[in-house]
């Protein structure tokens, strides 16, 4: 374990230059975090993880989405504390009390989405936090300039931030990062929302960043970007290390099956497509999403799989009437009461922000979008026949607690869940379209959504399932469509295989 | 035990207010022997009916997260819309109240369709209204008071109905209408959804900017419905009438437990709550406390009222 051990195998450019007492000159690392785990309640999301990383590396960490990345990089920057576990930085063990705390240790995380303050300039956003009680605007400029000189950027210090583009504004955020000498620098897929130049010029800039000796960790679940930039790998899957090693020694595919095969019992069905029926036809186009068609048949299950910002996340409120332009048969679907109108329902993402009013009971959620169909004289609501149906759903979809006067806030999230499918059910959708279904939801729960899911494929229904879960597309889908860049990549059938759809997400196809 | 605990805690965020009138209504009746006369009671309701009728429909606008603080001007602009039809026209008097009401609801659903059709902030939509409401009404009557009105006003101010003045009735009948609609219609329940979120009510299929839309254009009516109480009561339209109305409804329904966020409250708690600002107010001219001093106990009260429903609304999830 002791660095000192293996003194020969030292080919360290600077090996000679650095303190022999503080740093023995072999060993560059200056991050170690060993058995770290991380509880939230009876989950275990990090299960004892071991990780290291030296100054002057970029440092991949891969895994699918729950795979416990995040989880331990927020335990780096200090957002939240380890349940247990070692943490050192700089030989010294550590144990961060708070994000200023980590920062003061030299570590810092360029997050995904960008933190900062769109309505003040690019020098203040630079120094927020540390702003005198007056500011000067002129010796603030002056102190951003050297930083944003750093990161490339060239706008004048006092444009407002929200004047700039979003590959810009990130670069702002990596210059404040930047501000007070890092050691250890964070990247959260950095180039989600990057036009490919911007993607290129933070490249360069990354590696400009590790020939200054800067340690850094390069999340991301884009392949071709891992193989270009890092030197080396680790792979989480379900909380738990799965491997380290060198870029060089790796191909694409050797990551993608470290990455995938989760030891639980995968949902299996027969397919149900009605094949000869008459088919839903589907056209769009929109913001980020290349026009294209889709077609669906009675009982099919059909995947949408990519990465973020692929156009996963758009394409089902693009067809729902939400943004973009779509047409149902031609039809067009100008909003989403028009498009429940057309036969369609959208389970959105995030049930809490966009999927039910969490104030209200679980029988009001569940007759939200049907109260024309339980009103009498077109005004009235008719609690009985409201208090019948929301029975219905509550039996069908084994709600728990089965009480329909619940408040939905209240509920755990598999039951949110539930509450939001059987919203969706009561309108006697034609089409269903589910963006990522089981996210945030336990095992139980989310083995009867997929039995939900089955039965109304059964049932004639047409269902497309966005999901960043690969597993849970291979289990319930009869195709697969990999969109990459805002259109379908590549179409896969049955028999799907985790491998495949992970190496077309990422991108390993692409790199072999 | 911890389920004991929540059902305790339910019940005080339920109940708790009324608990609150209750113990004031019994510290005054200690206090003042005047205060729990049948007559003192009944002064008391006359006194809150005009807050009341316009907190009502203020409910309804803040259900739906918004909030209208126009009703001051627009109270005092269609009571002289009124007055000056009834004195220069030959409109028979009933049709003229009908024309008072509609004209209130259109001017609410002006304010509606800009926070609603527009997306400005509701705050400076009917912060726009209240000034140009009040402009209004003193442009139409010079900056004075419009009287000479036909009997039916002191009526509709003065008269009784098995021996309760009219104005608690008409308050009354505006409480049942908004408490029917909330709790027992579509529209109302829309309310409640746009108000808690307005991005799943949309995609539910609801039609949120016409809702909101409507929820201003209720507080039009209502507020046009006070606007006639009012002046029956001064038996003339005051072009000044109603300044800072918007301060008590708004404090009327936050009392009464409606969240400023919206989503969540109703029309009951507002009743309430007016009725606890109705007897602070009265109580304290019973025992002779200054007006200037009545103004800052009524602040500590909505203050009170605010943290105590924020602690009890803090749920654990």
């Amino acid at each position: 374990m002791s660095p000192a051990a293996t003194p020969g195998r030292s080919s360290d450019p600077h090996a000679g230059r650095a303190n022999p007492a503080a740093t023995p000159p072999q060993d560059r690392t200056v991050l170690r975090m060993i058995n770290v785990v991380k509880r939230f309640g009876l989950f275990e999301a990090l299960k004892g993880v071991d990780f290291d990383l030296r100054a002057g590396e970029v440092h991949a960490l891969l895994g699918e989405n729950g795979a416990g990345k995040s989880t331990l990089m927020k335990i780096l920057a200090g957002v939240q504390p380890a349940t247990s576990g070692v943490m050192t930085v700089g030989g010294q063990e550590v144990a961060f009390g708070g994000v200023a705390d980590a920062q003061a240790h030299g570590v810092a995380m360029v997050y995904q989405e960008l933190a900062l303050a769109v309505d003040l300039s690019v020098a203040e956003n630079l120094f927020l936090g540390q702003l005198a009680p007056f500011v000067s605007h002129r010796r603030l400029a002056e102190r951003a300039e050297p930083l944003l000189a750093k990161v490339g950027l060239d706008v004048p210090p006092l444009a407002r931030l929200g004047s700039l583009a979003v590959g810009e504004q990130q670069l702002v955020e990596i210059a404040r990062a930047l501000g007070h000498q890092r050691r250890i620098l964070v990247f959260d897929e950095p180039t989600a929302a990057l036009s490919s130049g911007e993607t290129e010029r933070l490249f360069e800039l990354i590696r400009k960043l590790r020939e200054d000796g800067v340690a850094i960790v390069y999340i991301s679940h884009r392949l071709e970007e891992v193989f270009a930039l890092a030197d080396r790998v680790t792979v989480l899957r379900d909380g738990a290390h799965v491997m380290t090693g060198a870029v060089a020694d790796l191909t694409p595919d050797d990551v993608v099956r470290a990455m995938v095969g989760r030891d639980v019992v995968r949902f299996e069905r027969e397919p149900s497509v009605r094949q000869g029926a008459e088919p839903f036809r589907f056209d769009y186009h929109g913001d980020g999403l290349d026009p294209g068609q889709l077609e669906l048949l009675p009982g099919e299950i059909v995947g949408v799989a990519g990465v973020v910002g692929s156009g996963r996340n758009k394409l089902l409120s693009t067809l729902f009437g939400v943004g973009g332009a779509a047409w149902l048969n031609g039809r067009a679907v100008r909003s989403p009461a028009d498009a429940i109108s057309q036969g369609m329902f959208l389970v959105p993402e995030d049930r809490k922000l966009t999927g039910l009013v969490l104030e209200l009971s679980v029988q009001a959620n569940l007759s939200m979008a049907i109260l024309d169909r339980l009103t009498r004289a077109g005004l009235f609501i008719d609690h009985q026949a409201e208090a019948a149906e929301a029975r219905r759903w509550i039996e069908r979809l084994h709600l728990r607690p089965p009480e329909p006067k619940k408040r939905v806030g209240d509920l755990s999230g598999g039951n949110q869940q539930k509450v939001v499918v059987g919203k969706a059910l009561a309108t006697g959708p034609k089409v269903l379209l589910l963006d990522e279904p089981t996210r945030g939801v336990d095992v139980g729960a989310r083995s009867e959504i997929y039995g939900v899911i089955d039965e109304l494929a059964r049932e004639g229904m047409g269902l497309i399932v966005a999901s960043s879960d690969t597993e849970e597309l291979v289990g319930l889908c009869d195709r697969v469509l990999v969109y990459r860049h805002g259109r379908v990549a590549v179409e896969l059938h049955r028999p799907l295989d985790d491998k495949e759809v992970v190496a077309h997400v990422t991108g390993a196809r692409q790199v072999a | 035990m911890l389920l004991a605990q929540g059902r305790w805690r339910e019940l005080l965020a339920r109940f708790g207010l009324l608990l609150a009138l209750v113990v004031m209504v019994i510290v005054l009746a200690s206090i003042s022997d005047r205060f729990l006369t049948t007559s003192n009671i009944i002064n008391v309701l006359r006194q809150i009916s005009v807050n009341a009728i316009i907190a009502f429909g203020m409910t309804v606008v803040i259900i739906g997260a918004g909030i209208d603080l126009s009703v001051g001007s627009l109270l005092a602009l269609v009571g002289v819309i009124a007055a000056l039809m009834v004195t220069t026209t030959s409109l028979p008097v009933w049709l003229v109240l009908l024309l008072a009401v509609l004209i209130g609801t259109a001017l609410g659903a002006i304010n509606g369709a800009f926070v609603g059709f527009a997306g400005v902030a509701p705050f400076i939509v009917t912060l726009a209204g209240l000034t140009i409401f009040r402009g209004a009404t003193l442009v139409a009557t010079d900056g004075r008071p419009v009287s000479g009105l036909p009997p039916v006003f002191t009526t509709i101010g003065y008269g009784t109905f098995l021996g309760i003045p009219l104005p608690i009735w008409i308050m009354l009948g505006v409480l049942l209408l908004t408490y029917v609609l909330l709790r027992h219609t579509a529209l109302g329940r829309a309310v409640y959804a746009v108000g808690g979120n307005p991005e799943a009510a949309r995609l539910s299929g609801i039609p949120v900017r016409r809702i909101l839309t409507f929820t201003y254009a209720f507080s039009g009516f209502a507020v046009a419905i006070a606007a006639i109480v009012l002046t029956g009561r001064l038996n003339s339209a005051q072009p000044t009438a109603g300044v800072a109305f918007e301060l008590d409804a708004i404090a009327a329904v936050v009392v009464g437990g409606t969240s400023l966020a919206g989503g969540r409250g109703g029309v009951w708690g507002t009743l309430v709550g007016a009725l606890i600002i109705g007897v602070i107010n009265n109580g304290m001219n019973l025992m002779n406390v200054s007006s200037f001093y009545q103004q800052i106990v009524k602040g500590g009260v909505i203050l009170a009222a605010l943290l105590i429903d924020r602690a009890l609304s803090r749920r654990t999830s």
